[in-house]
């Protein structure tokens, strides 16, 4: 089983008669369901098994691997990759790090027979502040009492299983919470009362649901791990799901990019085609861009898991924070372009505008981008003033996308305080090693002056600046340091993969430099030329029916 | 007191000192309002700080802590007696 596979499983999804094409994933769509045909080819391909690891029977071995499957089902349909991907993935990452030999063996039986697993973790009143989530156990007899609500949790209504976060103390701190894995039919059925879809402007298919729970009995056996461990679990397990929902975003963007290269060669406008306009031609260079850009970072963070898991607890945010916000301008540049074709709901391009609907959850769904910075904050003073421009970049393998890996170990996954990052280094080097003149060279300096300024102003943040409360200017910092650090990415992969295109590279780079302000890198000529190149490679992928991310795989359409 | 100093030879009551400066820069609180027997996430230390502190631990006493010490060992009293007693087992320079 492999992308591959399930490509050719899916089919052209252009194809107007097929039953899980596009017509009718838009048609599902419209009915506000999840597009059975669909779930049952991944039921006969086996979905489940990608997130189940090897030792309990699944084929979950690596991470990119994982992504890039679930990557080929997000680029057809997000309310399937969301309502039958991803969801039990985030249900299931806890339990493969914390769960005993039982309870991960039940855990792969539930999966592999073809059931879900929900996350419930969320609660409306409390957003990404798990430490004050209130829905909470006390203790009865040998296990616990339930009472509380968990809101717009994926699936949870169809669910055979679920984690539960809950808190289990009532003391302040980041021991007072607990996960539990209950089985809905480990729950009495007078306890706890399903509520009614939450109505929301995307995923219209996925079934976004909730729980209210009343004093309901949870077995004492279902604790994943010990009292007080959910918070610290859910920081360890989730740096691999907040790395992969980036990588999976690349094939929604691959779609729209491809929709509206499309639509620009058919439409004539002016006396000439769309594509002959040269402000097409750009904001579609630009997207592809971003689309590589969001590949080569998250790609390089997914491998990380495997190479630097030490590491992960501050890629996972940097890549999540990121590459929503670049996935997202690419989608708005597209949109530009699309004008009232990536609107409509009906007509040629009428996925268009679902995957805008379904996209637009990536910059605060699993993981909101301010709460992915709080997590970055704290790690600045101490990377500021020990490691950057002082360490090198991390070993070449890194960064060789695609190479092999150790299989992915959940015991690596970690928290605490980071002494280096891996990738600073390779903004330093590269300013060292390229001609000063060249385009490389001119963009690994502007990136290296930018990593001296924030040293600076990182190495002085007060303590008040590192937590939720900090200042704008303390997280325009951290923000700036996740630019840098894709930047850093893209060169390494690039340095390490001599195939591809420096045209490529360079509009990677201008639009991440473009993100930190000043003056431009590039001439206008260097951008023009970079431009006109990545938009030729891009007609020639839509000609070739390849992907547009690195990997460039064949695809049915 | 240098980092040297430190860890060649080091006191209870300097770590205790050392730790308290420590709790007071990250809840910008003074001193002594700081009570050593209450746990730091009453005091409004938190997680955060939890990791960052330590951090402070490694890189100023030389040992290795769990990134999770300080939620499980969560008084300054507490984390006093607890690193003395690493320090002690460490080898003599």
């Amino acid at each position: 089983m492999s992308a591959e596979k399930l490509d050719a499983l899916f089919g052209n999804p252009r194809d107007a008669d097929n039953p899980v094409g596009y017509a009718a994933i838009l048609a599902a769509d419209e009915r506000h369901e999840m597009l059975a045909e669909g779930e049952r080819l991944l039921d006969a391909y086996g979905m489940n098994a990608e997130f189940v690891p090897a030792a309990y029977g699944g084929r979950l071995v690596r991470a990119d691997r994982l992504a890039e499957v679930q990557r080929e089902l997000w680029r057809r349909d997000p309310c399937l990759g969301l309502g039958y991907g991803f969801s039990s993935l985030l249900g299931s990452v806890n339990i493969w790090s914390a769960g005993t030999d039982e309870q991960r063996t039940k855990a792969a039986e539930i999966l592999l027979g073809g059931g879900r697993i929900a996350a419930a973790f969320h609660e409306l009143d409390h957003g990404n502040d798990f430490a004050h989530a209130e829905c909470a156990a006390v203790p009865n007899g040998d296990g616990w009492l339930l009472t509380g609500r968990k809101e717009i949790v994926t699936n949870l209504r169809r669910a055979e299983a679920m984690v539960l976060f809950a808190r289990t103390s009532e003391d302040a701190g980041s021991r007072s919470h607990s996960q539990f894995f209950v089985t809905r039919g480990e729950l009495p059925a007078d306890r706890v009362l399903d509520l009614p879809r939450f109505p929301s402007s995307g995923m219209n298919g996925v079934q976004l649901g909730g729980l209210r729970f009343s004093d309901c009995p949870i077995p004492g056996t279902a604790m994943l791990g010990r009292p007080g461990q959910g918070i610290e679990n859910a920081l360890r397990a989730y740096q691999l799901s907040r790395v992969v929902i980036p990588a999976v975003l690349v094939g929604p963007l691959d779609t729209a990019l491809r929709l509206a290269l499309e639509c620009v060669h058919e439409r004539r406008l002016y006396g000439g085609f769309a594509a002959d306009l040269p402000y097409v031609r750009s904001a579609l260079a630009r997207a592809y861009a971003d689309l590589l850009a969001v590949d080569a970072f998250s790609g390089v963070a997914l491998r990380a898991l495997h190479l630097a898991p030490e590491a992960t607890l501050l890629y996972a945010p940097a890549v999540k924070y990121l590459t929503s916000r670049i996935v997202l301008d690419a989608f708005e540049d597209l949109r530009a372009v699309m004008g009232a074709q990536g609107y409509l709901r009906q007509g040629s391009y009428a996925m268009f505008q679902k995957l805008v609907r379904d996209a637009a959850p990536a910059t605060f769904a699993h993981i909101s981008r301010s709460a992915c910075l709080v997590l970055i904050l704290p790690q600045l003073p101490r990377l500021a003033r020990k490691s950057w421009l002082a360490d090198p970049a991390a070993a070449e393998q890194l960064f060789d996308l695609g190479a092999d890996l150790p299989p992915l170990d959940f015991d690596q996954l970690a928290v605490g305080m980071l002494s280096g990052d891996g990738l600073i280094g390779v903004l330093a080097e590269t300013a060292e090693r390229e001609p000063a003149g060249s385009p490389v060279g001119r963009f690994a300096g502007r990136f290296r002056d930018e990593v001296v300024a924030l040293r600076d102003r990182c190495a002085a943040l007060a303590p008040s600046d590192l937590t939720i409360g900090a200042s704008p200017e303390a997280y325009a910092a951290a923000d700036r340091y996740t630019v840098l650090l894709a930047a850093a990415a893209a060169l390494a992969v690039w340095r390490s993969d001599g195939s591809q295109p420096e045209a490529a590279l360079l509009g990677i780079l201008d639009r991440l430099s473009g993100r930190l302000g000043g003056a431009s890198v590039l001439t206008p000529d260097e951008r023009a030329s970079a431009e006109q190149a990545l938009f030729d490679l891009a007609v020639e992928r839509f000609q070739d029916r390849r992907l547009f991310d690195l990997s460039a795989r064949h695809v049915s359409g | 007191m240098t980092d040297q100093e430190m860890s060649v030879r080091v006191s209870a009551e300097d770590i205790e000192q050392w730790l308290m400066e420590r709790v007071s820069y990250y809840l910008e609180t003074p001193i002594e309002e700081i009570d050593p027997d209450v746990s730091l996430a009453e005091h409004g230390l938190e997680s955060v700080y939890a990791f960052a502190l330590c951090g402070d631990i490694e890189d100023k006493l030389g040992v290795t802590v769990e990134p999770t010490l300080v939620w499980d060992v969560d008084t300054v009293a507490a984390l006093t007696v607890h690193l003395a007693g690493l320090m002690a087992e460490l080898p003599s320079v």
